[in-house]
């Protein structure tokens, strides 16, 4: 499986599928039993701890609760990893976690918990702490768990943005249909732990692949849209 | 089997948290902070359990000191000396496990169940450094000076409870506490507290990092925790006492 750069890569499947099993293992937080995992052609799998270190400043992750640190304020979770790792001067950071706030429409709640902040404001801030030291390769396991239809779109439009303008790699494990067809670029559906199919949302819609068929068509509104789509021809 | 699987695991995450900071400032912040959380937010506790069983251990030293050739000095003395050797360390160690343990283990349980310490694994930060070291050494740090404050607060509480029930006058008591003082009881019983310190954060820490599931399973890890905090204090009680007596 090849996930493109600058496009936003899905993982789709039932819940229970192995999406999240998947993801973890392509981030190194499962060890996986056989295969490799290629970042630009360096081995993930065999690497040594202190090369998976490096190569993990490259990466970004916002997990389905948001994991903000409860005990950090908004500014300080997405400052969290300049603090650590980053030889930025304090005005640098600083500047940088204001862009990173602004580019996801985070404003006057800098200094607030994340347990006074709403859902989705928590998964903007996890989106802000994920960018803020310019990954290469961006993770969401599933974005859009918990939250309203409106706000789940934002969510995603806001991924899919930040994916073209940085030019990243982003992987996004999801089981929303609407964020498929929203913002799916490459798609790769996986049942019981196996991949089943591969392709993008055009193919999707006319796919003969029974498993994936009953997993988008068990909503009817897709269904209807095949429809249409098949008379548009 | 299961407690050479956990010993083997709780060494391997000892190794994982004894690793080079990435950064030391970051660290020493984290430090300080979890010196004021975990040490300086305990010193209420310890004063009020200490002035009380100090008071208590004069009146039940008093009252079975039935033999009138025994002089009331003793009072003082056995109330001192059991402050010291045993309840201010041992003792405390118990109750400090308790407040301390079930903090650190609920915190980082917490935080796992959560997927935080994954995050901070994904970042790159070495997350049971970051989380692990600062506490053990707050808490390393900090309960010598909890025990030294027991010890303080105990003699105070037995020299406010005995006068004032008449079991010994305070000139008796104060004689007693300056009578037959051996300083090694001092020595002994602050390395008692360092080991104690180590054990309370290390283990509480091991089963905060190591739950899987959901709240229910933090609260019982913070339980377990809790017991196996407390037999390790006593066995390692009972080998310091072997050891360096």
């Amino acid at each position: 499986m090849v996930f493109n750069p600058g496009e936003t890569n899905l993982i789709i499947g039932r819940s229970g599928s192995g999406k999240t099993v998947l993801l973890k293992s392509i981030v190194g937080l499962h060890e996986v039993d056989s295969g490799q995992i290629l970042y630009n052609n360096r081995d993930f799998t065999s690497m040594r701890p202190r090369f998976r270190k490096k190569l993990r400043q490259e990466m970004g992750m916002v997990f389905q609760g948001g994991a903000l640190f409860d005990s950090l304020t908004v500014e300080e979770n997405v400052r969290f990893p300049l603090d650590m790792f980053s030889t930025l001067t304090t005005v640098e950071k600083q500047k940088q976690v204001d862009f990173c706030l602004e580019r996801v429409n985070i404003i006057d709640a800098n200094k607030l918990a994340p347990s006074e902040i709403s859902g989705g404001m928590q998964k903007r801030v996890a989106i802000a702490r994920a960018i803020v030291m310019n990954p290469k390769y961006l993770f969401c396991d599933e974005p859009n768990s918990g939250l309203d239809p409106e706000t789940s779109m934002v969510i995603d439009e806001l991924i899919h943005s930040i994916t073209v303008d940085l030019g990243i790699t982003t992987i996004i494990n999801t089981h929303d249909m609407n964020s498929v067809m929203e913002i799916g670029d490459n798609i790769l559906f996986i049942s019981d732990g196996e991949m089943c199919w591969v392709g993008n949302r055009k193919e999707i819609l006319q796919t003969e692949n029974q498993q994936l068929q009953e997993f988008v068509f068990a909503n009817k509104q897709y269904q209807r849209i095949r429809d249409e789509k098949i008379e548009e021809g | 089997m299961n407690i050479f699987n956990q010993t083997g695991r709780y060494f391997a995450l000892l190794l994982k948290v004894f690793s080079k900071p990435e950064r030391h400032s970051i660290y020493i912040r984290q430090t300080f902070n979890e010196i004021e959380n975990l040490g300086v937010k305990s010193v209420g506790i310890v004063a009020i359990i200490s002035i009380f069983m100090g008071g208590i251990m004069t009146l039940q030293v008093a009252y079975n000191m039935t033999n009138p050739l025994l002089p009331t000095t003793l009072i003082g003395l056995g109330n001192r000396d059991s402050l010291i050797l045993e309840f201010s360390s041992t003792i405390m160690g118990l109750i400090m496990a308790g407040k301390i343990g079930s903090n650190i283990t609920s915190e980082i349980g917490s935080m796992k169940v959560t997927e935080q310490i994954d995050s901070l694994e994904i970042m790159g930060v070495n997350s049971a450094s970051y989380l692990i070291l600062p506490k053990i050494i707050a808490v390393v740090l900090m309960f010598p000076i909890l025990y030294i404050l027991s010890v303080f607060f105990g003699l105070i509480g037995g020299l406010i409870v005995g006068p004032a029930v008449g079991a010994v006058s305070a000139t008796d008591y104060l004689n007693g506490i300056q009578t037959s003082f051996n300083p090694y009881y001092v020595t002994f019983s602050l390395i008692k507290c360092l080991v104690f310190g180590f054990l309370i954060a290390s283990i509480s820490a091991f089963f905060g990092y190591t739950v899987e599931g959901g709240a229910f399973d933090v609260g019982s890890a913070s339980t377990r925790a809790v017991i196996n905090t407390n037999v390790m204090i006593l066995v390692s009680d009972l080998v310091l006492t072997q050891l360096l007596f």
